[in-house]
Parts: C-alpha cells; sequence; structure tokens
C-alpha cells in the first residue's frame, strides 16, 4: 500500500511528461483523463484498505533524502489527509472534463495540470517537513503559468500577484523550518539531530520545548503567527486574500476549479497540520485574535461579494468569506468547531468547485460576467437552471446540502468557547454573533445574485448561444450530487476523520 | 631548493593555465586560420589538465592559510564552471568584426586586429589567478593573485564586443577597479604596520596576541576594497554598467571568477583574526554590507529594463546573501544553540552557494548570448519577450536558472540559501543581529522574486517579436543546456556537493577555537553521489 | 637635536595619508582619464610610502621570523603593479579615444539604468 500511495503522487507528473511527447491534443487530453481517473481509482483504495478504526497515519514509507540535515522523503496517510485526497482526486477528474474545450497550447495545459496535480497530493500526504514545503512550492509554479499563459486580460498581473503572496507566504514557513532546524535537536529523544517528522515534531518532547514558559516559548509564538501568516495567504484570509480575486478573475473556468477546490485548502490543511499541532500553547494564547481574524473574513468577504457586479469575483469572495469560517472553527478550539471547519473545507471543495464552474459555463459563451447584463437564464436553460440552485444553495448554507454542515458545526463550536472559562463569555458571544450574521450576509448575496442572473426573461442575445452539452450536464450533476450526499450523510468524512481527530484534538484542548 | 619545491607543489595547475595562457597567444598568431580556430580547445584542454593536477598532482604540504580541502574545492569549482564558461566564450571571438573577417579571408589575417588568442589567454590567467588567491600565504601573494584576476578582465571588458559601450564599460571598471585596489593596498599596510609580517601565518600568530585597532582598521579597509570583486556595496556601482556594456560571455566571467577570488581573500583575511567576528567593528561592518548590497540589489533590479543590468543587480544581492554565510562563519561556536552542523557552518554555505549561484546565473547569461536581435545580443525585456514559442528549449533553460536565483525548491539555489541563511541563525544566542540579517534576507528574497518573475513572465508570457534571431553558438547552447540540468539535477540530489563544501571548510585558527567548540558533526555520506 | 629634522612615523603616515587622500579626491572630481589615473598612482604610492615607512620605523630589525625586509619587498611589487595596470589603462584609454575621439569619461554615457 505505501507504494500505492507514491505511486499515486507521481504518477501525474509521469502522465504530465507523457503529454509533453503526446502526439495531439486529443492525445494529451487523453493522458490526463486517464491519469486522473486511474489516480482516483488509486486514492479509493486507498481509502477502501485504510483502517478506520486505528486512524492515525497509515501506509506510511521513509527514505533519507538528505543525510546531512536528516531530511526524509517521508510520506502516509492519516484521518486529516484522506477525505481531501479524495476530494481532490475526483475534483480532478472533473477538472480535466472541464478543460476539454481548451485549445491554445492544450499539450502544456495539461501538463502544467498534471504537474500542478503531483504537487497539490504531494502536500497532503507528505510526513516530513522539507519535503511538505518542497511541494508546496512545486505547485505553485504550474498554477503561476496556467493563470499566466490560458488567463484573461490581466493575466501577468493576476499571475504574479499570486505567485508573489504565495512565496511570501512560503518564505514565513521557511524561517520557522530554519528555526526548527537549529532548535528540535535539543527535544529529548532526537538524538542530536533535526526533526522534521511532521509526527515527531508534534510529540510530547517536542511540544515541551515549546511550551509556555519553556526555553523557546518566545520563538514558539513567532512561529505559531509566521506559519499562520503563510496559511492564511494561501487560505486567503483577510487581510491577505487581495490575490484571490485576481487570480480567480483572471484564470480559465477549469484552473478556478482546482484554485477554489484544492488549493485554498492547502492553507486550512496545513494549519491543520502544522500551525496548530506543533505550537499548542501559542495557539491557545492568540485564539481570540486568530478567531476575530477569522470572524473579520467572513464578514469581509461577505460585503465584498455583495459589492461586485463581476459574477466570478462575487463568486471569489464568497471563498474568503466561506474560509473565514474554517479560521473561527479552528481558532476557537472546540472539536465541534474542529470538525466543522474541517468539513467546510470539504463541502467548499465541492460547491466553489461546482459554483466556478457554472459561472464558466455562461461565460464561455457570453463572454462576460457583468451580472447586470444577465438574466432569466433559467428559462434558456431549465436544466442548468435547476443544477445551479442546488449549486448556490450548497454555498449558502442551506440544510441538506453540504454548505450547512459545517458552517453550524463552527458557529455552535464557536459558542462552546464559553467553556474556555470566565472573562471570555462576551468575546465569544460577539465572536458568534458576528459569524452567524455572516450567515445572513451569504444569503443575501446569492439570493440577490441569483435573482439578477437566472430569473426573469432571458435577453435576446442569449438566441445564438449554443445549448449547455452533456459534457457540462455530466460535470454539474456529478458535483451536484456530491453536495447532496454530503449534505445528508456528513458522517462519511467524520468516519475518515474520528480517530485521527481524536488525538489531534486531545492536544489542543483548552485545559 | 626543497623550500622552493614545496611553494611550487601546491600551484602546478596554476602553472598549467599560465603554460596554457602562452600557448593560446602564440596560437592566436598561426598563420592558417583554422590553427588560430583551435585556441578554445586549446584553452579548455589546460583548464582539465590543471584540473586533473589539482586533483592528482603534489599537493602541498605547508604554508597554506586555508584548509587544502577548501583550496582544492575551490580549484575544482574553477575548473568545471571555467569549463562551463569556456563553452560560453568560445565562439565570441567569431563575433568580433576583424577577427570574423580575417578567418572568412575577407581580409588578410592582421596580428594587431585579432584578439582570439588573447581573449582566451586572459581568460586563463584570471582563472590562474583565482587559483593562486586561494594557496595564497603571503599578503604580496594575496595582492598579486587579486590583481592577476582584475587586469585580464579589464581588457576582455574592452574587447568583448566591438560596439562602444564595452569600451566605456571598461573604462569604468577600471577606474572603480584601481581604486578598489588601491583601497584594500592600503589595508594591507595597515595589517603589515600593526603585525611587521606579510607572511600570513605569522600575522595570524601576531593577531592572536595583540589586539590593535591598526590591524582592525586595516582588515576593515581591505574588505571594503574587496567588496569590488564581489560586486557588494560599497564598491557595488559598476556592476550594471559593466556586465550591460560587456558581452553576454564576459558578464557571465564577471559573475563568477572575481566574485570567487574576493570571497576567498576575504575568507583568507578574516582566518588572520583570533575569532571570527561575531562582535564588533569588523562584524558590524560585514552586517551592515550584506544589509545594503541585498536591498540595494533587489531594490535597484526592480527598476531595469535591460535583462542584463537586472542580472547584474540580481548578482549584487546574491552577494549580499553570500555575506550572510560568510558572517555567520566556519563553524557553530557555541554548543548551546543546537544543530547537528550541517547547517551552521556558514564558510561551506558560502562554497556551495558560489557554485549554485555561477550555474544559476551563467545558465541565465548563456541562454541571452544565444539570443541576438538585430544583429546585437538580446538585453532588454522585449528581445526575450516570447521566447518560449521560438525557443522553447532556451526559455526552459532560463525558467529553471531565474528560479534557482529565486531560491525555489527544489532547485540548486534553494538548497544554497538553506544553508546560507540557516548558518546565520546558527548564531542567534551570540548576538540577535543574526536574526535580524536573516530577516532582511529572507524579505530581499521575497522582493527578489518581483524582477525574476518579469524576466520568466517576459519569455513565457510575452508576444514573440519578430526580430530575435538564434545565434549560431552550438557550444553556448551546451553550456546553457548543462547549467539547467546542473541546476535540477544538483537540487534534487545535489548532496554531494554540499558534503564537498562541508568537508573543505573546517577552518583553522590558530587560538580560542578549543575542539569542543567546533561542532563536531560526522561528515554524511548521502545516498546520491555516495 | 634640531624638531625641523627629527622625522618619525607619524610624519610619513600623515603624507601617505595625504597622498591617498589626494588621489581619491582626483579619482573623483577629474574627468579626464589621464588625470584620473594619477589619481590611481597616487594612491598606490600612499600605499607603498606606508610600507617604507613601517618597515623603517617600526619593523626593521631582522628576527628569527622575519627578514626585516617585508615592507621594501612589497613597495617594489607595488611599483611593477602599478606599471601593469597603468600600461593596461592606457591601452583601454588609446581604445576609448579612438570611439570618442576625447579621454573625457563623461561623454560616454550610453549605459544608464
Amino acid at each position: 500500500m505505501p507504494t500505492l500511495l507514491n505511486l499515486m503522487i507521481f504518477t501525474p507528473l509521469i502522465g504530465a511528461l507523457l503529454c509533453l511527447v503526446a502526439p495531439s491534443k486529443q492525445a494529451a487530453k487523453s493522458i490526463a483523463l486517464v491519469v486522473s481517473v486511474v489516480t482516483l481509482a488509486m486514492s479509493l483504495v486507498l481509502a477502501a484498505q485504510y483502517d478506520y478504526h486505528a486512524g492515525g497515519v497509515q501506509f506510511e514509507s521513509a527514505m533519507m533524502w538528505i543525510k546531512g540535515i536528516n531530511v526524509e522523503y517521508r510520506t502516509g496517510m492519516d484521518g486529516l489527509s484522506l477525505p481531501l485526497i479524495v476530494l481532490t482526486t475526483a475534483l480532478s477528474v472533473l477538472v480535466v472534463a472541464a478543460s476539454w474545450n481548451i485549445e491554445k497550447m492544450t499539450k502544456a495545459f495539461m501538463a502544467l495540470y498534471l504537474f500542478l496535480y503531483t504537487g497539490m497530493l504531494g502536500v497532503f500526504l507528505s510526513l516530513d517537513m522539507v519535503l511538505f514545503y518542497v511541494f508546496f512550492e512545486v505547485s505553485l509554479l504550474p498554477m503561476y503559468f496556467l493563470i499566466g499563459i490560458w488567463g484573461g486580460p490581466r493575466k501577468e498581473y493576476a499571475a504574479i500577484k499570486f505567485f508573489l503572496y504565495t512565496l511570501a507566504g512560503s518564505i514565513c514557513l521557511l524561517v520557522v523550518m530554519l528555526g526548527l532546524y537549529h532548535i528540535t535537536p535539543n527535544a529529548a529523544d532526537s538524538g542530536g539531530k533535526p526533526i522534521w517528522n511532521m509526527m515527531t515534531l508534534q510529540s510530547d518532547s517536542v511540544h515541551a520545548l515549546f511550551a509556555k514558559g519553556g526555553t523557546y516559548w518566545v520563538f514558539a509564538q513567532w512561529a505559531f503567527w509566521l506559519t499562520l501568516v503563510a496559511f492564511l495567504i494561501k487560505l486567503p484570509a483577510v487581510p491577505f486574500h487581495t490575490w484571490l480575486p485576481d487570480a480567480h478573475v483572471e484564470a480559465p473556468t477549469p484552473i478556478s476549479m482546482i484554485l477554489a477546490g484544492v488549493l485554498l485548502k492547502m492553507g486550512g490543511y496545513a494549519m491543520m497540520r502544522i500551525t496548530w499541532p506543533f505550537f499548542p500553547d501559542s495557539a491557545r494564547l492568540f485564539w481570540v485574535c486568530v478567531a476575530t481574524l477569522g470572524v473579520i473574513a467572513i464578514i469581509y468577504g461577505a460585503l465584498c461579494a455583495m459589492a461586485q457586479s463581476d459574477w466570478k469575483k462575487l463568486v471569489a469572495y464568497s471563498s474568503v468569506s466561506h474560509m473565514g469560517y474554517v479560521t473561527l472553527g479552528l481558532a476557537v478550539l472546540t472539536r465541534t468547531g474542529f470538525d466543522g471547519a474541517y468539513f467546510q473545507m470539504i463541502a467548499h471543495g465541492i460547491t466553489s468547485a461546482m459554483m466556478f464552474f457554472m459561472v464558466g459555463v455562461v461565460y464561455e459563451r457570453a463572454h462576460h460576467r457583468e451580472i447586470d447584463r444577465l438574466g432569466g437564464i433559467w428559462l434558456k436553460w431549465p436544466g442548468y437552471g435547476g443544477w445551479s440552485l442546488l449549486c448556490f444553495f450548497a454555498g449558502m448554507g442551506l440544510p441538506g446540502l453540504c454548505g450547512f454542515i459545517g458552517e453550524i458545526m463552527v458557529l455552535l463550536g464557536t459558542f462552546e468557547a464559553v467553556g474556555h472559562g470566565a472573562g471570555h463569555t462576551t468575546i465569544v458571544y460577539t465572536l458568534g454573533v458576528l459569524a452567524a450574521f455572516g450567515v445572513v450576509l451569504t444569503a443575501g448575496y446569492i439570493l440577490w445574485m441569483f435573482q439578477r442572473v437566472y430569473m426573469g426573461l432571458p435577453k435576446p442575445d442569449y438566441d445564438h448561444y449554443e445549448p449547455v452539452n452533456t459534457r457540462e450536464y455530466a460535470i454539474m450533476t456529478v458535483l451536484g450530487v456530491l453536495a447532496l450526499v454530503f449534505g445528508i450523510v456528513p458522517m462519511i468524512v467524520f468516519h475518515a476523520t474520528g480517530v485521527t481527530f481524536n488525538h489531534l484534538f486531545a492536544m489542543l484542548a483548552v485545559q | 631548493m626543497s623550500v622552493m619545491a614545496d611553494k611550487l607543489a601546491g600551484v602546478w595547475p596554476e602553472i598549467t593555465l599560465g603554460l596554457g595562457a602562452c600557448v593560446c597567444m602564440a596560437l592566436g598568431l598561426a598563420k592558417a586560420s583554422s590553427t588560430r580556430k583551435l585556441t578554445s580547445w586549446v584553452a579548455g584542454l589546460f583548464l582539465l589538465l590543471s584540473g586533473v593536477l589539482a586533483i592528482a598532482g603534489p599537493q602541498p604540504t605547508s604554508g597554506l592559510i586555508l584548509p587544502p580541502q577548501m583550496v582544492l574545492y575551490v580549484k575544482l569549482a574553477v575548473v568545471a564552471v571555467g569549463v562551463v564558461l569556456l563553452l560560453v566564450a568560445a565562439q565570441l571571438p567569431s563575433s568580433w568584426r576583424a577577427t570574423h573577417r580575417a578567418e572568412e579571408g575577407i581580409e588578410p589575417f592582421d596580428p594587431a586586429n585579432v584578439m582570439r588568442g588573447e581573449f582566451f589567454a586572459f581568460f586563463l590567467f584570471s582563472l590562474a589567478g583565482v587559483m593562486l588567491t586561494t594557496t595564497a600565504n603571503d599578503l604580496v601573494w594575496l595582492f598579486l593573485s587579486l590583481e592577476l584576476v582584475s587586469l585580464p578582465t579589464y581588457v576582455m571588458v574592452a574587447t568583448s564586443q566591438d560596439r562602444i559601450r564595452a569600451q566605456e564599460s571598461a573604462v569604468k571598471y577600471f577606474f572603480l577597479g584601481a581604486l578598489a585596489v588601491a583601497v584594500f593596498l592600503y589595508g594591507f599596510t595597515l595589517i603589515y604596520g600593526a603585525t611587521g609580517f606579510t607572511d600570513l601565518s605569522r600575522v595570524q600568530s601576531a593577531a592572536a596576541t595583540t589586539t590593535s585597532p591598526l590591524l582592525t582598521l586595516g582588515i576593515v579597509l581591505a574588505i571594503v576594497g574587496i567588496s569590488f570583486k564581489i560586486a557588494a556595496v560599497p564598491m557595488h556601482f559598476y556592476t550594471a554598467d559593466v556586465y550591460q556594456g560587456a558581452a553576454t560571455p564576459v558578464t557571465a566571467f564577471l559573475a563568477f571568477v572575481p566574485k570567487t577570488a574576493g570571497f576567498v581573500a576575504i575568507i583568507i583575511l578574516l582566518s588572520m583574526l583570533p575569532q571570527w567576528p561575531t562582535h564588533g567593528p569588523i562584524m558590524w561592518l560585514l552586517w551592515i554590507m550584506a544589509a545594503l548590497t541585498m536591498t540595494v540589489g533587489n531594490v535597484m533590479g526592480l527598476l531595469q529594463t535591460s535583462v542584463k543590468r537586472t542580472l547584474a543587480y540580481s548578482s549584487i544581492a546574491h552577494s549580499g546573501y553570500l555575506l550572510v554565510g560568510l558572517l555567520a562563519g566556519p563553524a557553530l561556536l557555541t554548543s548551546g544553540g543546537g544543530g547537528s552542523g550541517a547547517i551552521g557552518n556558514g564558510i561551506a554555505a558560502v562554497l556551495f552557494y558560489l557554485v549554485a549561484y555561477a550555474l544559476s546565473t551563467i545558465g541565465a547569461f548563456a541562454v541571452l548570448g544565444c539570443v541576438q536581435v538585430d544583429g546585437h545580443e538580446a538585453d532588454s525585456f522585449d528581445d526575450i519577450s516570447g521566447l518560449s514559442t521560438k525557443h522553447p528549449g532556451l526559455a526552459a533553460v532560463m525558467l529553471v536558472c531565474v528560479l534557482s536565483l529565486v531560491g525555489l525548491p527544489p532547485l540548486l539555489g534553494f538548497i544554497g540559501k538553506i544553508y546560507l541563511f540557516g548558518s546565520a541563525m546558527a548564531h542567534r544566542g551570540e548576538n540577535p543581529a543574526f536574526v535580524w540579517l536573516v530577516v532582511v534576507a529572507v524579505l530581499n528574497s521575497a522582493v527578489s522574486a518581483v524582477y525574476y518573475l518579469r524576466i520568466i513572465g517576459a519569455c513565457y508570457f510575452g508576444k514573440p517579436s519578430g526580430r530575435t534571431e538564434p545565434q549560431h553558438c552550438p557550444s553556448r547552447r551546451i553550456a546553457a543546456l548543462v547549467c539547467g540540468i546542473a541546476v535540477v539535477v544538483m537540487g534534487v540530489a545535489g548532496n554531494r556537493l554540499v558534503t564537498l563544501a562541508r568537508e573543505s571548510s573546517q577552518l583553522a585558527q590558530p587560538s580560542q577555537q578549543t575542539p569542543a567548540k567546533v561542532v563536531s558533526d560526522e561528515l554524511p555520506t548521502d545516498i546520491h553521489g555516495g | 637635536m634640531n624638531p625641523v629634522f627629527d622625522i618619525s612615523l607619524h610624519h610619513f603616515l600623515i603624507v601617505s595619508f595625504a597622498l591617498a587622500g589626494a588621489g581619491v579626491a582626483t579619482i573623483l572630481t577629474k574627468r579626464n582619464a589621464i588625470g584620473i589615473l594619477i589619481g590611481v598612482e597616487l594612491l598606490l604610492n600612499a600605499a607603498g610610502v606606508n610600507f617604507i615607512a613601517f618597515n623603517k620605523f617600526l619593523w626593521h630589525n631582522t628576527t628569527s621570523t622575519s627578514t626585516g625586509l617585508d615592507g621594501m619587498v612589497f613597495t617594489i611589487f607595488i611599483i611593477v603593479v602599478a606599471a601593469a595596470e597603468a600600461a593596461v589603462a592606457l591601452a583601454i584609454f588609446l581604445n576609448f579615444y579612438n570611439n570618442f575621439s576625447t579621454v573625457d569619461v563623461e561623454k560616454a554615457d550610453e549605459l544608464k539604468g
């Protein structure tokens, strides 16, 4: 099984090389499709083989990589990565399907996409800090090109902005890693060598170094914020979010899907994997600040979304708002909040990808995204309208659809934080009420947008639009069904994460 | 006599290069054009021969200031990078009008106008100068070897192309160079005045017993003077003009050769001190130089419209990063700081990064040299616009080389930066200023990404201009390819170079450094290179 | 003892410092290439004066580790290198003159940021 896991990481890379030498555009597309289907199958096999009762890291494999500084190639899967891996592989098939009509430099597009795919899988599956960093950076470059070459009019600006923001974040991470390199050899069981294994970095002996009042408590506080900033940029959270609307607006539809669906999740995943478990005492100290950042993102993102006239920008800002729940859920340090935040990532992976796809379907025909110039689309394409209703309502958090579970759990988790002790009551209630108000704002901008785009009578210039084709219907059907399934049986996710989170949360809980 | 033989033992590679230079000059005067064209091959042959001699030849037994492994490492690096540089430069003389016309038989051969032999001779002399710097054990020797590095480069810049800008840049280069020489020479006089010796090992022992402000001032002046060689503040002014004015192969040469000599010279000078400076004026001098150099380099890099100028400022910025590692010094001096010592040895980091930087930047210059616009070398961003559509291979090399300069994992530059900044972090216990220097350095790396991305953006997103045409320089393409592959492969599996750099940098210092203080790092036997 | 002729190390150092100062000032202010070259020579000679003065007043004793001539020898090398440098410089200027018909270095301003 570890072999299969490693094979899964590098299958897309092999596919990327094949795409480069593919004889024709069609062949490149087929290769990409086959590769995504194969990786999906691999991830499903791994998911089936995973022992959910044991939890923890499974399918682990390790090999010394740079011996001088004790860096290993170490991969493995646990409850934290498993659902995200399945989400990534599933979305990947849909993304390849969605990019079927890319005609400009198709081979390069597919090769870059598959390269990105390896980066994404690597981020979620690496258990060595340096390896994680390498994959985190590797995923940057293809994205830069995918936006920069296939993007809209201001593609270069958007691509560079995306690259620089993320690079600034990873440089923060690099500083922390340099610190860890010099500090971790002092841990009791390190054997005098630096520790990069992300599981060992969460062990008691390392925690002892970073504990409140411990030898490296000051470093732990700095490191908490530096890693947090690195991942908040990726997430993105206000005030580090400004790259996201630009990137989304310029990116082609399939790239928007994967950007919102998976790349943003790297930020949330890394917070759960690194920031919180490595520096739990810092997280306990700063939770109010971080939770405030989350609430600001929720409200600010929603307000910005409301103000947009560009449909895709509206959806992009909705991502900022939705990822605010992830920050909030993690920050409050309650089990419900933690579960909610994780579920929110999965749910948002499905709904945001679907929303961007829905926008893309219209954009491809209308060649503009001005909400005011659209209207009456439901009457034009009733089927598409129906799926859109489901999609946007899932994004809005309607009960029975996947968006609901994450939001409600985060809100409940926030109110549970009252239990953290006296003096926090007012803060917790303020945060909770504001976050709940965010739900209202979300309903507001989505319903308003829906009314302007879908309701009313079709515009005359729709006449020459091609009908929505089978491929597009297939994609939206899959995504719609997923949104429905996760809304009704959210236990699929919690079943996978349960045991792992028990352990993870044990060290985060406020005593 | 045996003293003489022993002194000669260390310098056989240099003697070989000197001989090679003479042979090149003679060959350059040959009557037959085909014989003259052999010059570059002969230069390469002597270069390789000197590399073989450096490994297998007689080794110096005494009188070295630097550890013998380090001397060997630098010599081999000079040979290896020198071969790449030679590949880049091999066809350069054919692009000069007079040389070209004589070759094609359009004009009769006139030794006064044809400079092929001289070019390769100077090329080898300058490389010999770097090698001599590493074996220097006397201030006179250090002075002469640094001059031997620089003097040929003045001529190489002046004659590198038929354009007026080459003349102009040579004049600028010469004047600042001469000023710099005088400044470090003045520093040398003060070192002599303070200790009474020009023999470096005696200076070392004299400095261990007396602390004299004159000695400190001497070393400060010497470092300021040598900052010209490494293109660091305050002697960096020439860099952009000279890099732009010289022909691209010569620019690539300037980016590696004087820089290496300069860093080796500074390492030698600092090892005169009883202890690597972690406090006091010399430490602060280096600290300020490092911080200013990278900031000036990166900020100015943002404002350029010429790729060559941008890369020139990038060269300045990288000197700043290198100074960070230099400041961190040979090994972790405190035991409380932890660390296994692999990262923490700043000298190893500098040695490693010199090669990493050289390969990345030479790759980028080689790509520029492979493209010409309107009969001139590519220079501005417009000139390389849309390179990826016409020459995907060259664009790919440019991509990996520039990304390596950014420091993106898993490329060579990333590993180098980790080593440099990590070694400075190791000293945070002794002086918190080191942490701030690392902060400045990482901020600078982030800023630098902006202009590096402009280069990539021009190559990949720009519209191809119809005026670009490939230059017929097969060896230059090979050099670009070698750099591109090396940057990737050595980054992913380049454990070997790290090990070499580390093994070679166990600086011996006369006092203050008890064995307990040198981190006992067991040398890694890596899994890739064996 | 006549104080006028009682010349010590300090006097030499002051002279050399003045020479160096004059050299730097010349390099920074002159526009004529030959003038700048003279400045360079002044600087190099300042270093030479220093070496000889240090040798004469501080380190002239022959000991087991020193011949007592180190500074003198260094000065000879400086003179030689200065000559080499001047040769290279004049060659570059000649080339420059052929192109610009002047040795005024400020006439050359093609290279700008």
